[in-house]
């Protein structure tokens, strides 16, 4: 390649070997004795023959020094991109999101360095492995997949060998041939050829594995010298970063478990509450509709005025209504759970609907559902799935009053293993305030609700190890979120089981 | 032939209220406060069925309903629930209770079932 480069080196070299001469030509007759004997040293073909002489032996050597410098000082590449490498490591020290800096190390090292691939690995303490943090030359997906067991043959060898840098060659020849097939497997996976720990205080906190685009390149006591530095700058960062992840991930659990504490809390003090009110207000509520209705029940001359039946009616409708309150808020706060059975998600959103129809029509509401084609049976209580397509449903009635839309829709996330149930309405929406409030017993904005809906239909979802949320804004509308876990073993595909739900019975008297 | 009915609940003024009310529909009754007594009265009075309170101090309606049909198979038991769970409910039924019913009562659905078992009784008998 005739570049500038060669251009400037073949100069040089020429420039430094004609100096040489000419100073071997000009000094050669002061070193021989002034005595008038030799007159060859005055003969003036002399200094030419010298300098040829000197250009003959010097030149390669002088070749190799000038390339030598050249190198060094303007185009070693190796060097130019160390300088880069370390500038990198600065901007890493600053930086404390753990992608980020798992982006920046891959992708500037595999560039700067011309590598095939690079992969970041980093500790999962949950999982007790290592994963991929980032990876450059990799198909995400690929890469992805990747998991180092603590027990892999790599991981043991690097925790034998401490923070050396490991060479695929070398490493595999020092090794039996068992032992170097099963590491040679794990460094195939990586596709590395090099593999840097990156040990923090006798900490593995990162391993950076690589491979080179060109089959046999050589990587030299300079080259390993800058690795070694830079593990020891990238190590640190990772280190802060990893510890950053972890407290943000503590943090974020322990909210988790505070607020699920305080709902259990609140929960059990329901259910006392609700366990006494329902003993001690059952008998009075007893008594009252009894006696209600023994006044009721009386033939013949003694006729009631049909103002006073009316009365009584109530009395007895009333009663009832007011043991229904406990009894639910009791039973949900227990927690129990009916008998469970393969469940079709849409017939039961239909039964539902058709309960509602009358209702929505008379307030010319649109109600639309948009199912998921694919949606699969999930193993449940039917009464409970009921409850909560009910109770969204209610809501969402309500807060639409009259003339509106809400619009039902499911679907079965099947990466997430997931099923979404939504349910959104063009109603008076909920404001930013009572968000989070909900969801909490007995909250209510309407007079003759009791309030217990959503909060049943949040306990039913928690049961099912789902999870509830609500985005609202004034004016414009409500949009409720379930999504309920939804693995093999809860799901099935419509196709089979098609005879289970048929023959759902309720037992119960009055 | 005399419909004998024993009403059991730890609460006096239910008994009472119902005592009032099978008796104006020509049954005979008797009533207990807590299990130890309704089963003393099964004993002495005979009764053909039986109303039973799950929710007792002592021995509650589920022990009382176990005792009552080891020695007396045939006695028909309903059982009167407050707000009991499913599964104490469920429990009541394997234990061989013939039926359930919540509070507040109605009125007319007991009677009728009381009237049933009782009408089934005859048909065995």
């Amino acid at each position: 390649m005739r570049t500038p480069k060669t251009l400037l080196k073949k100069s040089l070299v020429a420039l430094v070997l004609f100096f040489l001469g000419a100073l071997a030509a000009y000094f050669l007759p002061l070193l021989v004795p002034a005595s008038g004997a030799s007159a060859w040293v005055h003969h003036p073909l002399l200094p030419i023959f010298v300098m040829t002489l000197i250009f003959v032996v010097a030149h390669k050597a002088i070749e190799r020094l000038i390339k030598k410098l050249l190198e060094k000082y303007f185009f070693h590449k190796k060097t130019y991109a160390q300088m880069t490498l370390m500038d990198l490591a600065g901007d890493l020290a600053v930086n404390l999101d753990l992608q980020e800096i798992a982006n920046l190390v891959v992708n500037t090292f595999g560039e700067v360095l011309h590598l095939k691939t690079v992969a970041l690995l980093v500790p999962d303490p949950l999982q007790n492995n290592f994963e991929v943090a980032s990876a450059y030359g990799w198909r995400i997906s690929a890469s992805k997949k990747i998991r180092l067991a603590v027990d892999t043959p790599l991981l043991k060898m690097i925790h034998q060998t401490g923070p050396h840098i490991l060479m695929r060659g070398p490493v595999l020849q020092s090794l039996s041939w068992q032992e170097a097939n099963a590491l040679a497997c794990d460094l195939d996976a990586l596709q590395a050829g090099w593999v840097i720990p990156l040990f923090v205080k006798g900490e593995l906190e990162g391993i950076l594995a690589f491979g080179a685009l060109v089959p046999d390149t050589v990587f030299d006591q300079s080259d390993f010298h800058f690795f070694r530095e830079f593990a020891a700058v990238i190590g640190p960062c990772l280190h802060n970063a990893l510890v950053v992840k972890r407290l943000r991930q503590l943090n974020f659990e322990l909210q988790d478990s505070q607020s699920q504490w305080v709902q259990k809390t609140k929960l059990n003090a329901i259910e006392k509450l609700a366990a006494g009110i329902a003993h001690e207000i059952h008998n009075p509520l007893a008594i009252i509709s009894g006696k209600a209705q023994v006044l009721l029940m009386q033939k013949g001359p003694k006729q009631l005025e049909p103002n006073v039946q009316e009365a009584l009616n109530t009395i007895v409708k009333q009663t009832r209504r007011a043991a229904d309150i406990t009894r639910k808020l009791l039973l949900y706060s227990q927690g129990s759970r009916g008998p469970q059975e393969w469940v079709s998600l849409e017939k039961v959103l239909d039964e539902t609907l058709a309960l509602l129809a009358y209702q929505a029509s008379l307030d010319k509401i649109e109600i639309t559902r948009n199912l998921d084609p694919e949606l699969p049976r999930y193993h449940a209580n039917i009464q409970e799935i009921r409850e909560i397509f009910l109770n969204l449903l209610l809501n969402a009635v309500e807060a639409v009053g009259s003339e509106g839309k809400i619009v039902v829709e499911m679907k079965y996330l099947r990466e997430e293993g997931l099923l979404e149930i939504t349910c959104s309405d063009t109603g008076k929406g909920i404001p930013a305030d009572h968000l989070d409030k909900v969801f909490n017993p007995f909250y209510t904005t309407r007079h003759e609700a009791v309030g217990l809906g959503l909060f049943v239909t949040q306990q039913i979802t928690h049961r099912y190890g789902g999870s509830i949320r609500v985005e609202s804004q004034v004016g414009i509308g409500s949009l409720f979120t379930l999504q309920l876990p939804c693995s093999p073993e809860t799901a099935r595909s419509g196709e089979a089981e098609k005879r289970v739900v048929e023959g759902v019975s309720g037992r119960g008297g009055q | 032939m005399i419909k004998k009915l024993l009403i059991v609940d730890d609460e006096a003024e239910i008994c009472e209220f119902l005592k009032s009310f099978f008796e104006d529909r020509d049954f005979k009754v008797a009533t207990a406060h807590n299990g130890i007594a309704a089963l003393e009265q099964v004993e002495r009075f005979q009764p053909d069925v039986v109303l039973l309170d799950i929710q007792m101090p002592g021995m509650d309606g589920l022990q009382t309903l176990k005792k009552m049909k080891d020695t007396h198979p045939k006695l028909k038991v309903i059982m009167v629930t407050a707000v009991e769970t499913q599964e104490k409910i469920e429990e009541a039924m394997r234990l061989g209770a013939d039926n359930y019913i919540t509070k507040p009562l109605s009125l007319e659905y007991l009677e009728k079932d009381v009237q049933d078992k009782i009408d089934s009784l005859a048909k065995i008998s």
